[in-house]
């Protein structure tokens, strides 16, 4: 390696005090070769490895290097304090072609272990936060919330909802012609009948034209008039309802409120403030919403099937109506459909009751279904 | 005294365009590694901002580690999962309690806005955060090779910011002097270079002439407000309105560097070196105006051709990949003008104003108290600043 013929001025800083020292450097050939440091005011000149070298990275002036030597110390890296400043330029020159580990980053030993500890106990925390404690948490608060909270709760739900989708002031959006409501009141009255409800059912029709429904915390039971347009038969339309009825009895929006509260806040902090990173958390968010939403679409389901049996309704219409949103695709908003299991093991299954069903009469007479129909109008 | 000074002066050499690209490239990883090179991202640009910043051409060093901030913050998370998690839903559950049926719009924001002020359960935490992160960016600063340092005392800060800041909001923020100064004061005087103190002088009321502007700022808002309601000059009353606010905008930025200016003058360190700062509201002001304007002109000519480049190929990609694929494209194009918004703010915005600051700053040594001046032992800060990143607290830098 060859090494610089002159001597270099330079500026060192000894890591003990304040203190500037100017410097003379020289390379020295032995064992290996190495940087001499002198000067007036160092008592004896210092001698560091150039294999040992290294320089701090990503500095902003690229016309000097900030030298240290590999030392194992208490430091952040295993440097020595010392840092010597060199602006020669054929001594810059020479260290930059010559050497490279020149910008290696040392680790103190231990550090990776350190790293794959630290991130099991992180992800070990979060994981029995997401899935046990917050989940049981809120099981609990949803079961011991007094059902009047929980009805106003649900009613702002709906009020927000209704203001998403664009309605100006509450009740904008309410579908409110007196034969269709009358018609809502007897499907209701038809699939209640004999079953033991704990909540006042409240069941609103908005008028837009998304084909969705959503139960909202204390028995608040949103129907769009795309729904009850595109499910094609009565009896769907009361499938949907026994279905959200289901969701209602079990508290699952509440359940859920609750448990998105805590775990909101401990995404957020995991993913941390980057650029895009409220979209990460929005895509993160809702893909964990769906996959503990699950078990619950599946016992609504149960509920449902039960309740049209019940009420001798056919779960044909169910069946039919599984069919309509299996084909559907991308539903327009992150509700309760879009979280559904695969709609074809579902229609399976309404279909399997419906053969075993034996009187079913539909839920509602021909006239009364059209009197449903124009409740919007 | 005055046999024998020498003035350093504050100099600041960082450029645009490396910071720009050095800002574009952290971010783009961060985003690859879904959040995780934060860490090391943050410790990159602090680098560059520490090395870019001299006196008496020495620069500063930034010594701290993005594997170091990237452990702190997992010690971080395991403890806010169980703190946040729980403390949250448990206050969401009080929230709800409290709830009633709405029945008018104002009153249905009013309570969804009321849910998230249990945000605040995370203020104590903000405040302790804060203190940690000051002390862990001293820690890991050096200059001419000595370290600088915060003793303990996150505890005692957190409490005083509480009590400051009640005081403060409780007096509509005519106790704000006190606030910034005493909590300034208790941050300054646990402070240290190498071996020497620094120690805040100077009295919390003498910030009070700091406070004119926004005083008179929304002294004029109010008089404007008091205009419309006795009279029905609106003309008059909305040019009052907008002065007014302008003015205590304005005010807001003229009050924190006439602090910072106070604050800076009335430090000592080691009882003998002394400060001094030219720092000018007006470049502070132009420099935001400025380089917002800059930035927001580059920003929009991006939109535009990205968006005239998306309108003109939308038919084409939803014919051949199906209409996901378009909002596939306007998510990344948001990523992209996340990103470099953030780059543009970096470089036009806050790099300028930091060279201001650290130009107008000038240390004057007295009787070579600098060089006797001795290393400190290093600070291990177990968290690193961990509760900050994942407070998300801890601003640009
Ligand atoms: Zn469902």
């Amino acid at each position: 390696m060859e090494t610089p013929r002159n001597q270099a001025k330079a500026r060192l800083f000894d890591g003990e005090t304040a203190q500037e020292h100017r410097v003379i450097l020289n390379a020295l050939h032995r064992d290996q070769i190495y940087v001499q440091i002198s000067g007036d005011t160092l008592d004896t000149p210092l001698e560091w490895p150039v294999k040992d070298l290294r320089a701090l990275r990503d500095q902003s002036d690229g016309s000097r290097l900030v030298l240290s030597y590999r030392r194992d110390t208490d430091d952040e890296a295993p440097r020595d304090p010392a840092r010597l400043i060199v602006t020669d330029p054929d001594w810059l020159a020479w260290l930059h072609v010559t050497h490279d580990d020149l910008f290696t980053r040392d680790l103190h030993k231990g550090t990776w272990r350190k790293v794959i500890t630290r991130s099991a106990m992180a992800v070990a925390a979060v994981v029995l936060m997401l899935f046990v404690i917050l989940p049981r948490m809120a099981d609990t608060l949803a079961d011991i919330l007094p059902i009047e909270r929980e009805t106003a709760f649900g009613k702002s739900v709906t009020a927000q909802m209704e203001r998403f989708l664009g309605g100006k002031t509450i009740g904008a959006l309410h579908c409110s012609n007196e034969k269709g409501q009358a018609a809502l009141e007897r499907m209701m009255a038809r699939l209640s009948q004999g079953a033991d409800l704990q909540y006042d059912i409240n069941i609103t029709v908005f008028d837009h034209e998304m084909l969705n429904a959503f139960a909202a915390p204390g028995g608040q039971i949103v129907l769009m008039r795309g729904l009850l347009e595109q499910a094609g038969s009565a009896d769907a339309v009361a499938a949907v309802l026994a279905h959200e009825i289901g969701h209602v009895e079990s508290r699952d929006a509440t359940r859920g409120a609750l448990r998105s509260a805590g775990s909101a806040g401990l995404l957020s902090l995991v993913l941390g403030d980057f650029s895009g990173g409220t979209a990460v958390l929005l895509i993160a968010e809702h893909a964990f919403q769906a996959s503990y939403t699950r078990e619950a679409e599946s016992a609504a389901d149960v509920f449902a099937i039960e309740m049209l049996n019940k009420a001798q309704v056919s779960s044909d219409g169910m069946a039919q109506f599984f069919d309509l949103i299996g084909g559907e695709g991308g539903l327009e908003l992150p509700e309760y459909f879009s979280t559904h299991p695969a709609s074809d093991g579902r229609a399976v299954r309404a279909r399997r009751n419906s053969d075993d069903q034996d009187v079913t009469r539909p839920v509602l007479s021909e006239s009364d279904w059209q009197d449903l129909l124009t409740i919007c109008d | 005294m005055t046999d024998n000074v020498q003035a350093f002066l504050g100099r600041y050499a960082g450029k645009r365009s490396p910071m720009f690209w050095l800002v574009i490239k952290t971010s783009l990883l961060t985003l690859l590694t879904v959040g995780i090179y934060r860490f090391w991202g943050k410790t990159r640009i602090r680098k560059y901002i520490w090395s870019s910043t001299s006196a008496d051409g020495a620069a500063f060093e930034y010594t701290g580690t993005g594997t170091e901030k990237f452990l702190g913050f997992l010690m971080a998370v395991v403890v806010l999962a169980v703190y946040l998690g729980i403390v949250q839903m448990i206050l969401f559950y009080f929230g709800l309690t409290i709830f009633s049926e709405p029945t008018t719009q104002a009153e249905m924001i009013a309570q969804i806005g009321a849910i998230y002020i249990t945000l605040f359960a995370v203020m104590p935490l903000i405040f302790f955060a804060q203190y940690r992160a000051r002390r862990y960016k001293l820690a890991r600063t050096r200059w001419r090779g000595v370290r600088f340092g915060m003793e303990k005392g996150a505890g005692g800060y957190v409490w005083r910011a509480i009590v400051y800041y009640l005081l403060t909001a409780v007096t509509l923020g005519v106790l704000t002097p006190l606030a910034t100064f005493n909590l300034e004061k208790y941050k300054a005087d646990r402070s240290w270079y190498g071996d020497a103190r620094i120690e805040q002088h100077g009295k919390w009321t003498a910030l009070y002439r700091a406070m004119i502007h926004p005083i008179l700022g929304v002294g004029i808002f109010l008089i404007g407000m008091a205009v419309l309601g006795a009279t029905k000059l609106a003309d008059l009353s909305i040019v009052l309105l907008i002065v007014g606010y302008i003015w205590a905008m304005v005010g807001v930025v003229s009050y924190r560097v006439q602090s910072f200016k106070y604050l800076t003058k009335n430090k000592l360190l080691a009882g003998k070196i002394t400060f001094d700062t030219g720092i000018d509201t007006g470049t502070i002001v132009t420099t935001l105006i400025l380089g917002s304007l800059v930035m927001g002109i580059i920003l929009a000519a991006l939109i535009f051709g990205a968006g005239v480049l998306v309108a003109l190929s939308a038919e084409a990609l939803i014919m051949m990949l199906g209409p996901v694929s378009l909002q596939i494209v306007l998510g990344l194009l948001y990523l992209m003008a996340l990103l470099f918004s953030g780059a543009l703010t970096m470089a036009w915005v806050t790099q300028p104003i930091i060279e201001h600051v650290v130009g107008s700053i000038a240390v004057y040594d007295h009787d070579d108290t600098l060089a006797a001046i001795h290393q400190r032992e290093a600070d291990q800060g177990a968290d690193a600043e961990g509760f900050a990143d994942a407070l998300d607290v801890g601003g640009a830098f």
